[in-house]
């Protein structure tokens, strides 16, 4: 009996396990191009954390655009540090009074569909941006005029700092694809071109080169491979097995990915974790319009143990809201608050304001408040500040935040190369995240001299910008963090292209 | 007859109610939809530009009559984001978790029965074993579970895929490897919860007389339990299996994205994130209906099982 059982066991068991292996052998268990013999791979495989958010144009991300970057060509390219560079504009001029700029169209340019990227489809694109929201409030009446086949003027009323930067950003796009506003597939001049059949919305998307692209010797993959990844755990997991080539870790996931060989980009203070304190007028917050107030804020953080334990030493301590190398950077400013904590609650009762109040601080997944939260509500407690958390979720939450209704956000946001893209941003009175939009005669003024002044004028005024705020304590800076990117041994990538310094570039990848 | 009748006009009046709360809940905020869609730095202007657009600043009733209109007839918009109908995104998603939920809960029809059997009629270690381990598919998540198999047979052992899914008419081979896993890891919860409670009615329906009945006509004990005990004990067991497919439902999300299926798991998730509210709706829609689909199968069934449910 029991050698009977044995035999219908091993007779069961046997075949069972032969054709386990005979699957594994018949399969690759999901290998991403692996390169055999010794030859390059002929696929890039790339994990996104986030779906794309369909194809229309103007709504691309520079966060992960790698979809976008794939399909479309801009009129510039801009480089690590924001300085414009050959793109489908080969040639370029801007005006002295920073308002207008002339682009000739390189020759021979043509997208996907057969048709000519010359300065109409280019005038085309640049209207539909104006006009079709999302950053159509950069593009608020410009004029676009094409003044030959190849040639494009674009002026703004007033003058733009940021010329270069704004020509980075729009993708251009086939003005057919442009008409119906349906975008169901991207038609662009871009290295690549979507592979429908082999790509799957949400999930999968499949491009293949273009080789009729002006710089095609710089993307060397004949195929491009996009994994839509949300969980850290099925990406970490994807690129350990060799089912991605790279993907963007965290600092939690850091560690495993080194540990599994993976090569590591490190971006080091590209992003600045700041309390925001956009209510100086005291409007909403009146404690917030004491300067006193503002910097007994600031000096109750231990920025060197943030930077070592809350970030386990990826990040080191900022003092001021701009990048290191950018023109608005002070490099030789000592520490404005040192961390003082007596010294602060002497500040908050010569202020008045020796009882404290309450502060609403909104909180959102993604930004590490996990973390950061308990720190922050513990070391404002020292000057009686009583932090109320607001949990926001959904996709109303950047909205809620933006609007103004909480004076104080805090986040981990970018500093970008080109520092007067953060004074567009952070300080400007119409800056999206000045959310409490209180004009200041002195930055109004250092904005204009940013905006007329030459090159070296523009630099001096953006420094004394930074002190100012520096001086008055709009921000709470914490700390510098690092993002990085995990890639595989057996692909190249070369250092981050990229001006807001998120990640490497399509084109990084060798 | 009527019975099914009755549960069809039921389902079809839940349906309704359902949609119908999802819908306000989801398109009662024109402005953050339109924001969304639009990036943060768009001008307010522009955003209720958009608001109008899409058909946003009517009345919830009227937007929810014109959803209805169109939903009966296969049409349950686009996105907001891609322009991709829902009917095409839903068409390439549900297929891959259908897959996933109908397989697990055939091997868990197998399992559950075999073991559930073993385990009431031979007791001992067994059941014992069986106990146990309910007890712990029970506490563990799948996703635990998934990770967990992810570690051993697609890391440590590279035997199968750690991400990914592959269509069977791109390779059988290859879609089998691709859901041996996922499969594996809602099997083991959904098998230890069935066992255990499939054990309880079997060692329910083996103590009543009939049995004692039928075995002292001699009938052959496998006889006894595949034809009269677990046609018996098969009532409980359906229902158990019913509520077992709303969890795997909802196991199936988590294991989608552990393991980046693309599935409708994935697609809700992702959607709620963007706040693309049409692809939500639909994933929302899909789900209810499959959902009464399996309750009204489980009637349907019972009512075969057990003739005093056709009386009534």
């Amino acid at each position: 009996m029991l050698r009977s059982r044995r035999r219908a066991l091993v007779s069961i068991v046997t075949p069972v396990a032969i054709g386990i292996m005979a699957l594994t052998g018949c399969t690759s268990a999901g290998q991403s191009g692996d390169a055999a013999g010794g030859t390059k791979q002929e696929t890039l495989t790339l994990g996104m954390t986030a779906d794309i958010q369909g194809w229309d144009p103007t709504i691309q991300p520079g966060y992960q655009g790698w979809s976008a970057d794939a399909v479309w060509d801009s009129l510039l390219r801009c480089d690590k540090n924001g300085k414009p560079q050959p793109s489908l504009a080969d040639k370029w001029e801007f005006s002295a009074d920073q308002k207008t700029a002339t682009l000739h169209i390189r020759e021979g340019a043509k997208f996907t569909d057969g048709t000519p990227v010359d300065a109409a489809a280019v005038k085309a694109n640049l209207d539909y941006v104006a006009s079709a929201g999302g950053a159509a409030a950069r593009w608020a009446n410009t004029t676009i005029k094409s003044t030959d086949d190849q040639t494009v003027s674009v002026s703004w009323p007033e003058a733009n700092p940021l010329l270069a930067l704004r020509l980075c950003e729009p993708k251009i796009a086939s003005p057919e694809s442009l008409k119906s506003k349906k975008f169901n597939e991207p038609v662009g001049s871009g290295p690549y071109t979507l592979d429908e059949s082999a790509t799957t919305r949400g999930s999968v998307y499949t491009f293949t080169k273009n080789e009729e692209f002006w710089d095609s010797e710089n993307f060397p993959y004949k195929k491009l491979v996009l994994k839509v990844l949300e969980d850290e755990t099925a990406s970490i997991n994807a690129l350990k097995t060799k089912q991605l080539d790279g993907t963007i870790v965290s600092s939690a996931t850091l560690e495993e990915a080194k540990g599994a060989g993976q090569n590591i980009q490190t971006l080091t203070g590209t992003s600045t974790t700041r309390l925001l304190l956009t209510d100086h007028e005291g409007k909403k917050i009146p404690a917030l319009g004491n300067l006193d107030v503002r910097k007994a804020m600031n000096m109750v953080f231990d920025r060197e143990a943030m930077s070592s334990k809350l970030y386990q030493g990826h990040a080191k301590p900022a003092t001021q809201i701009f990048r290191e190398g950018s023109d608005a950077y002070i490099a030789d400013m000592a520490d404005p608050y040192p961390y003082n904590v007596d010294e602060a609650k002497k500040l908050m009762k010569k202020a008045g304001f020796e009882d404290g109040f309450t502060l609403q601080i909104p909180t959102m997944k993604g930004q590490n408040h996990e973390t950061l939260m308990p720190y922050i509500t513990q070391q404002l407690a020292q000057i009686n500040i009583k932090v109320e958390q607001v949990a926001l979720s959904g996709p109303n939450a950047i909205s809620e935040i933006l609007s103004g209704k909480f004076p104080v956000p805090l986040w981990q946001l970018g500093n970008y190369g080109e520092s007067v893209q953060d004074i567009t941003d952070y300080v400007n009175a119409d800056g999206i995240w000045n959310v409490s939009h209180q004009k200041d005669e002195k930055v109004s003024a250092l904005w204009n001299k940013v905006k007329t002044s030459d090159e070296a004028g523009r630099k001096a005024a953006q420094q004394e910008l930074n002190q100012y705020v520096t001086d008055q304590a709009w921000f709470v800076p914490m700390v510098s963090m690092d993002r990085f990117y995990a890639s595989n041994p057996n692909i190249t990538v070369e250092e981050s292209s990229d001006y807001s310094g998120l990640h490497p570039l399509l084109r990084d990848f060798k | 007859m009527l019975s099914v009748l009755k549960n069809l006009i039921r389902s079809v009046a839940i349906l309704l109610l359902v949609t119908f709360a999802t819908f306000c809940l989801m398109f009662g905020n024109g402005t953050g939809i339109a924001r969304s869609i639009l990036g943060y730095q768009a001008a307010e202007v522009d955003v209720q530009q958009k608001v109008i657009e899409l058909g946003l600043d009517r009345p919830l009733l009227t937007q929810f009559g014109d959803w209805i209109a169109h939903a009966v007839t296969g049409n349950l918009g686009e996105s907001f984001f891609t322009g991709q109908t829902v009917t095409s995104a839903l068409a390439t998603r549900v297929p891959v978790t259908l897959t996933l939920i109908v397989l697990t809960l055939i091997l868990t029809v197998i399992f559950s029965v075999l073991l559930g059997v073993a385990a009431a009629v031979y007791g001992g270690w067994l059941d014992k074993v069986l106990q146990f381990i309910s007890v712990l598919g029970a506490a563990i998540p799948p996703f635990i579970i998934a990770i967990a198999l992810i570690f051993t047979f697609a890391i440590s052992v590279r035997l199968l895929p750690a991400t990914g899914y592959v269509s069977p008419d791109q390779s059988v081979t290859g879609w089998i490897m691709s859901i041996t896993l996922p499969i594996a890891a809602l099997l083991i919860g959904s098998v230890a919860s069935a066992a255990s409670q499939f054990r309880g009615a079997v060692l329910d329906a083996l103590s009543k007389d009939y049995v004692r009945t039928l075995r002292a006509r001699g009938l052959k004990e496998s006889r006894v339990i595949f034809r009269h005990v677990l046609r018996n004990a098969g009532g409980p067991g359906l229902t158990v299996l019913s509520l077992q497919t709303l969890g795997l439902l909802g196991g199936a999300i988590f294991v989608e994205q552990v393991m980046a299926l693309p599935g409708m798991g994935q697609m809700a998730n992702q959607s709620a994130q963007q706040g693309d509210v049409p692809m939500v709706m639909g994933t929302v829609v899909v789900t209810i209906i499959i959902v009464l689909c399996v309750n009204l199968l489980s009637d349907f069934a019972n009512t075969i099982l057990n003739p005093k449910a056709r009386t009534r």
